[in-house]
């Protein structure tokens, strides 16, 4: 048979969708990592972003630290997480790969958040001062406003990172859809094989379109004129999309 | 202008210099390591005459070490001998027989004749049998089999000494008596692979397939070790056996095929050296127990020495002859 035929094989197959080891619970669980990854990342990243952009100070540096979380292999880091709670008897559990995985979220979030915040138009933090607003006011109602769409980014970009790379769980037997990816292999079954890197695509492409409308739906006023969100950090100079009254 | 265009050309020159200084260099140290490898291999006074014997090592420590071992004992016998490494797949090793890249490699008896057969599953704990077929197997290729090894590098299920000592456990067949299944660890085709779950299945009538986690390679040690895992499926051979202290579970009832360690060799070999190389390379063999090469990758997994100073070190332990 050929490997799509396998693969519309083991998806029609009702049995493969239910049970422990089911389709089913299998993307359950890589959403579930995935999730546990990204929220506990953009609660680390977000702040600590806002605060050293507000700061305008030791960004360079708290920058080139995460990054260090994306030069990292997660499969290394994976299995070193996976040493550590092993010895605490957790190894076979959700979190080496839910820390694995926030590692490696934390970079872009941090880096948007910080550059969101550090880009903010000196005129309009000179302005926001002027009107007497104290610096905290500053950072809540003029600039956190204002990198909103960078910040958005750097969750999306992380997300779908996470929700792709939540597979290498599997090789140290937590069961996501990895799981049908490492199976696949060892047990040279085109059918699984297929199925969950069709499965894992889905799921990616489907958070990446999701994040990109409530993204869109958050700072409208950040879109650019095809209606695409912004990437990139915008120049300085342009920053005047902002419209003052919008937001806040 | 002028004053402007020297340094440029002098850069040029300058550039051109150091890259044929360069290229000198990388020819003197090319000339030097074929020098030093071709004095390595020619170094022994009376070297018979005939075809060089090319070793196949796969790329793991065991394959490595055989490799290695049965190079450097033709090697003390007088034969020209070199290491060609390949990839890990046993289709690159059986291509590089048929391209004629190497005409001899270390192989696993149970193993190689269910590749050559496409996994028919005949391969079986028998031996004798196994071999037999294997034979069969090879001759269309221009290939034989050696005498193989005592030692055996099979699936293996090892629990930790002190899981063998609290469940009462040191053979498979004791698992049928346990209350309630154990909890498995090992690589992911242990599901269908006939010498693992479905083998304990259908010879011990034992289900594992309800408590089972499929892990990498590199963490089922880790997982063992850290109780994570009752049993773990490893290598019979696996160095942390020893160093660990674990308990290789007996296999009471011939689940396991026999894929004791065989020297596969091209019939052009045999017809060049006859009953002299085979008699060197069978004294070797005799010698490889199961014990023997745990303690080898042990020294290779765990010591981290190389294949080439544990080989040696071993037959200077134990002189073939």
């Amino acid at each position: 048979m050929s490997a799509i035929g396998e693969f519309i094989d083991y998806v029609t197959t009702a049995g493969n969708w239910t049970g422990p080891k089911g389709l089913l619970r299998l993307t359950v669980n890589q959403l579930l990592v995935s999730g546990i990854a990204v929220v506990v990342a953009a609660a680390i990243a977000v702040p600590a972003g806002l605060g050293f952009g507000h700061v305008r100070r030791g960004g360079l540096a708290a920058v080139s630290v995460a990054n260090i979380g994306r030069a990292l292999p997660s499969f290394a880091v994976l299995v070193l997480a996976f040493g550590v709670f092993s010895q605490a008897g957790r190894g076979l559990s959700i979190w080496p790969t839910a820390i694995a995985l926030t590692l490696l979220a934390i970079p872009p979030m941090f880096t948007n958040t910080y550059t969101g915040v550090r880009g903010v138009d000196p005129r309009i933090r000179d302005a926001a001062a002027g009107v007497g607003m104290r610096r905290s006011q500053q950072l809540w109602k003029v600039e956190a406003p204002i990198a909103l769409p960078l910040v958005m980014t750097g969750i999306r970009v992380s997300a779908t990172q996470v929700v792709a790379t939540a597979t290498l769980g599997a090789w140290v037997g937590f069961q996501c859809l990895g799981t049908l990816i490492f199976e696949g292999f060892a047990q040279q079954n085109d059918g699984k094989i297929i199925t969950g890197a069709v499965l894992v695509s889905v799921l990616t492409i489907s958070i990446e379109v999701a994040l990109s409308k409530l993204e869109r739906r958050l700072s409208p006023w950040a879109t650019t004129p095809s209606g695409g969100p912004v990437d990139e950090p915008p120049d300085p100079t342009l920053a005047s999309p902002f419209h003052p009254g919008r937001p806040a | 202008m002028h004053k402007g265009a020297l340094p440029g050309g002098e850069a040029m020159t300058k550039t051109m210099k150091s890259t044929t200084l360069l290229i000198v260099a990388l020819l003197a140290a090319l000339g030097l390591i074929a020098s030093a490898c071709s004095s390595d291999d020619t170094a022994d006074a009376g070297t018979t005459q005939g075809p060089q014997i090319i070793l196949g090592a796969q790329d793991f420590g065991e394959s490595a070490i055989l490799a290695e071992i049965y190079s450097q004992a033709l090697a003390d016998a007088g034969y020209d001998t070199r290491i060609q490494t390949l990839g890990g797949f046993r289709d690159i090793s059986m291509g590089a027989f048929a391209s004629g890249e190497i005409n001899f490699a270390p192989e696993y008896v149970a193993s190689l004749l269910e590749f050559l057969n496409d996994n028919a599953g005949t391969a079986s704990g028998n031996l004798s049998t196994t071999l037999a077929e294997l034979q069969t197997e090879l001759e269309p290729l221009g290939l034989e089999a050696l005498e193989p090894a005592p030692g055996v590098d099979t699936n293996a299920f090892v629990v930790t000494a002190e899981t063998s000592e609290r469940l009462g456990i040191t053979k498979l067949s004791d698992l049928a008596n346990l209350d309630s299944p154990i909890k498995l660890g090992g690589p992911a085709d242990c599901e269908t692979n006939p010498f693992c779950i479905p083998g304990l299945r259908s010879v011990y009538d034992v289900d594992l397939s309800g408590s089972f986690v499929g892990l990498d390679s590199g963490v089922v040690a880790t997982a063992l070790g850290n109780g994570e895992i009752d049993m773990a499926v490893l290598f019979s051979t696996d160095g942390r056996i020893a160093s660990e202290n674990w308990v290789l579970l007996e296999d009471d009832q011939n689940l396991l095929a026999a894929d004791n360690i065989v020297p596969v060799v091209t019939a052009e070999l045999i017809d060049a050296y006859g009953e002299a190389m085979a008699k060197v390379v069978n004294a070797v063999s005799q010698k490889l127990t199961t014990p023997v090469l745990i303690e080898l990758n042990r020294q290779f997994d765990v010591d981290k020495q190389s294949a080439r100073d544990i080989a040696a070190a071993w037959l200077a332990d134990n002189p073939i002859g």
